[in-house]
């Protein structure tokens, strides 16, 4: 109806235009493919640990005196930890899930040193780790006290193995995995006893073995540093973390206890750069979209002030204040219109960069739309109060100069 | 002239502060915003040996699996660390003016006087170790070659170390006792923090270095625990660290210093035919791959700029420019809402090219106005992100050099967004505008 008259107005004040169209194009650019990112992020920050983190505690052992006892310091430590009220189960581990430190390990499923290598991220515990992470046992069975070797003659394959879900599927598709074996790429070989709910490992990125590939060996580590997981009730773990702290380091036996810390601790660490990049972004997204508002008041208030004596005179012939109301939302549509277009181009250019260069996926078209409507939505918002400060203009202006 | 300019931008800005500030308020959220994320960038990037550049290299050799390649995105690549016997082998043999082998590992610390002992990080690293990068030393020095043969105990602490143990005096000639051991202080450094820690990018790229120093030879002679990745392609079996020693894990950084082209070129000469012996023994299966950086390639193979810091960065500039549109919006009208006076300027005899002048001269003071304000955000910016970042947080220092760059990229942002509307306005004809008086 009235969009031609609008459009011949809009080409013949072009630089207004193009600056508001092209803070929207800008706009729309970063806050699609900032949207897919921070999206992206928060998933992984949430993504399920399988694990009781709230409920753990991990303590570190280092043997360092020359008369260091590795087995009668673990069961001394296993015996006194579990004997205090308050601990539910302990196991000593090789490593902390979600830590970015661990070991990782290739199997096979034949004894052929050419067969394909599958990764697993191993943990070595003893038969209390189900309880001590907080884990279900799914199918087979559980390690038996007595399967548990705290040093090992060598770092070969123990006899028996339990594996995630996620890990028995990695290596036999949908094939039950109990009772079966796998292969080290030196022909020696152990049986998978059972399966347990998914826990996820050391590391967050790694996708050779993924994140919830973890193998469980039933044994102790070569060196003299050791970890403990330590379970405890809920609600009772700030308390218990300096007591167990004292206790480990009054006990002797010529180590030192680095730290005892929350579970806690490395989930904020680890995600550290993830929150990051969420409240960056946000920040960002947030100032933008504003900077761009206050650019759309800003040049419709010029545009309304530098059009009075037109507005009046539309006034004056009989124009209703709805109509020059309308008549700003129409133009700043049309503007929002164009610089939409022209910003969803932009969005996949930057999306195809940022795939190319960080292999990051590519963005899907809903994170356009729903920041074009968004913008198109803001920007008539923001037009709203000039356009009614032009309605509210009277009809004497028009008489008034010339 | 550029007083009495300044004397009127300063005039008209007071004329209408709202816009001023307006003005002001959107270039300094883009400069604060581009300052935050370029001193994150520039601290990650920066070579922080960069005078040596030239003559460095870290060496490494394809002795990975003859199945995958050691990074299977990036297959051409050599894994960036040794194994202990070819570590020793190209340390012992090779062709160079410096060289240094060396890993990680750690201690318990036993401080006496009833305080409880502390893990303490260290380098076991050959003698060149500190003259090669460069280390400052606030009391001693390193060891020499006889350290370095027969394993002698001695260590050199980092500056905080020998605060924590000695209350940072001169502790050299003092003993420290390392995992019940006694190793005799020999050196001291100052301050030294390489961001990134480029000598070795594989643990830790941002960590700070090593509280102790101790020669290379120690950690086969008593069979030191490694304390850094240890990464195997083959099933050995190991029955403990003395094992690892023998293998084909790879756990060894190798630094060369070479200081002309000719001596790079016989130094790859030297490891190519080293493997190809080597080869004839059965170990190498892959091809011949070898391969030297220098530190700037080294940065870039471990891509130690995270793509996180460059979208931030992109990100920050794209936002930049939508304030630059944005005050270019804002000029325009308050340059033709002005431009009454500006006329009887010109018909008072001022050039059109004073009046552009004029006009710039104003941007430029807001521009300056807005650097400021810029460089308060980005420090609150760089404040916040300390929070997000903690154990990097020398990443997140304002030095000069950004400061500079702020306040420079303030009144380039200024004047840029200032240019066209100053241009408008000096060519509007002051006739149109003298009739209406």
């Amino acid at each position: 109806m009235e969009i031609r008259p609008i459009l011949s107005a809009l080409l013949r004040n072009r630089t207004g235009a193009l600056l508001v169209g092209l803070q929207v194009a800008i706009t729309l650019a970063v806050i699609a493919n900032a949207f897919f990112i921070i999206e992206e992020r928060l998933a992984k920050i949430h993504r399920p640990t399988g694990i009781d983190s709230p409920g753990l505690i991990v303590a570190e052992s280092e043997g360092y005196a020359p008369d260091y006892e590795h087995a009668a310091t673990l069961a001394a430590d296993l015996a006194m930890l579990k004997a205090i009220p308050g601990v539910l189960a302990v196991t000593p581990t090789n490593s902390v899930p979600l830590s970015g430190g661990g070991s990782a390990n290739t199997y096979q499923l034949t004894p052929d040193p050419k067969a394909p290598p599958i990764g697993g991220n191993y943990f070595e515990v003893n038969s209390d780790f189900v309880e001590a992470f907080g884990l279900k046992l799914v199918a087979g069975r559980n390690f038996r006290p007595e399967e548990y070797v705290p040093v090992p003659p060598n770092n070969d394959l123990p006899p028996v193995l339990i594996v995630t879900e996620t890990m028995a599927k990695t290596l036999f598709g949908g094939e039950p995995a109990v009772g079966r074996r796998i292969y080290d790429n030196d022909g020696k070989s152990a049986e998978i006893i059972g399966v347990v709910s998914d826990m996820h490992g050391s590391w967050l990125d790694n996708t050779n073995p993924g994140p919830y590939d973890v193998v469980f060996h039933p044994n102790g580590g070569l060196g003299k540093s050791w970890r403990y997981a330590i379970r405890v009730r809920p609600g009772e773990r700030d308390r218990l973390i300096p007591e167990i702290e004292k206790r480990l380091n009054s006990s002797g036996h010529g180590r030192a206890i680095p730290w005892v810390r929350a579970h806690d601790y490395w989930l904020v660490r680890t995600f550290r750069a993830d929150r990051r990049m969420v409240v960056f972004l946000s920040t960002l997204v947030i100032l933008m979209t504003a900077v761009t508002a206050l650019g759309i008041v800003g040049l419709a208030t010029f545009q309304v002030n530098a059009r009075r004596k037109q507005i009046g005179t539309r006034r004056a012939l009989g124009a209703r204040r709805a109509d020059i109301v309308r008549y700003f939302l129409i133009e700043n549509g049309m503007l929002g219109a164009g610089g939409v277009v022209i910003g969803a181009l932009l969005a996949y250019v930057a999306s195809s960069w940022l795939t190319r260069a960080f292999q990051m996926p590519p963005l899907p078209p809903l994170y356009v739309i729903g920041s074009a409507v968004a913008l198109l939505v803001l920007g008539q918002l923001a037009v709203l109060w000039p356009a009614r400060r032009a309605g509210a203009i009277d009809p004497a202006v028009a008489t008034r100069t010339v | 002239m550029l007083g009495y300019y300044l004397r009127l931008a300063w005039l008209s800005l007071k004329r209408t502060p709202a816009i001023t500030l307006l003005m002001i308020g959107a270039i300094a959220l883009g400069i604060g915003a581009t300052t935050t994320t370029l001193t994150v960038y520039h601290r990650m990037s920066t070579n922080p040996i960069a005078h040596r550049n030239d003559v460095l290299r870290a060496v490494t050799l394809d002795s990975w699996s003859p199945d995958r390649p050691w990074d299977s995105d990036r297959p051409e690549l050599p894994p960036p660390e040794l194994t202990y016997r070819d570590a020793v082998a190209i340390a012992a043999g090779a062709p160079a003016s410096r060289i240094v082998a060396m890993r990680k590992t750690s201690f318990t610390a036993d401080p006496g006087a009833g305080r409880p002992p502390f893990l303490v990080e260290a380098r076991l690293a050959t003698r060149d170790f500190f003259a090669m990068f460069d280390v400052p030393f606030a009391y001693g020095t390193g060891w020499g070659g006889r350290a370095d043969q027969n394993a002698e105990p001695v260590v050199v602490l980092s500056k905080e170390t020998n605060g924590k143990l000695f209350g940072g005096e001169n502790s050299v000639g003092r003993a420290l006792k390392l995992d019940g051991r006694e190793y005799r202080v020999i050196g001291v450094l100052a301050d030294w923090q390489p961001t990134p820690k480029f000598y070795d990018l594989n643990n830790g790229e941002y960590d700070t270095p090593e509280d102790v120093f101790l020669p290379f030879a120690l950690g086969a002679a008593l069979d030191l625990q490694p304390a850094g990745n240890v990464n195997c392609w083959k099933a050995e079996t190991l029955a403990g660290v003395h094992d690892l020693f023998g293998s084909n894990c790879v756990w060894h950084q190798l630094w060369a210093e070479l200081r002309t082209p000719a001596e790079v070129q016989r130094f790859q000469g030297w490891i190519d035919g080293y493997v190809a012996e080597q080869q004839k023994l059965g170990r190498f299966p892959r091809k011949i791959n070898n391969r030297l950086y220098d530190v700037d390639q080294w940065l870039e193979r471990h891509k130690v700029v995270g793509r996180d810091s460059r979208v931030l960065l992109i990100v920050s500039f794209a936002f930049l420019a939508v304030c630059v549109l944005n005050v270019v919006g804002l000029l325009l009208s308050r340059f033709l809402g002005g431009a009454g006076s500006s006329a009887i300027r010109r018909a008072l005899g001022a050039s059109r090219g004073e009046i552009f002048r004029q006009h710039l001269v104003e941007v430029g003071l807001v521009g300056a106005l807005a650097g400021l304000g810029g460089l308060a955000l980005g420090a609150l910016g760089l404040k916040a992100l300390e929070q997000l970042y903690s154990s990097y947080d020398r990443l997140t220092h304002l030095d000069l050099a950004m400061v500079l760059a702020a306040i420079a990229l303030a009144v380039l942002a200024g004047l840029l967004a200032g240019l066209y509307p100053a241009w408008r306005i000096c060519r509007v004809q002051p006739a149109s505008y003298l009739k209406t008086q």
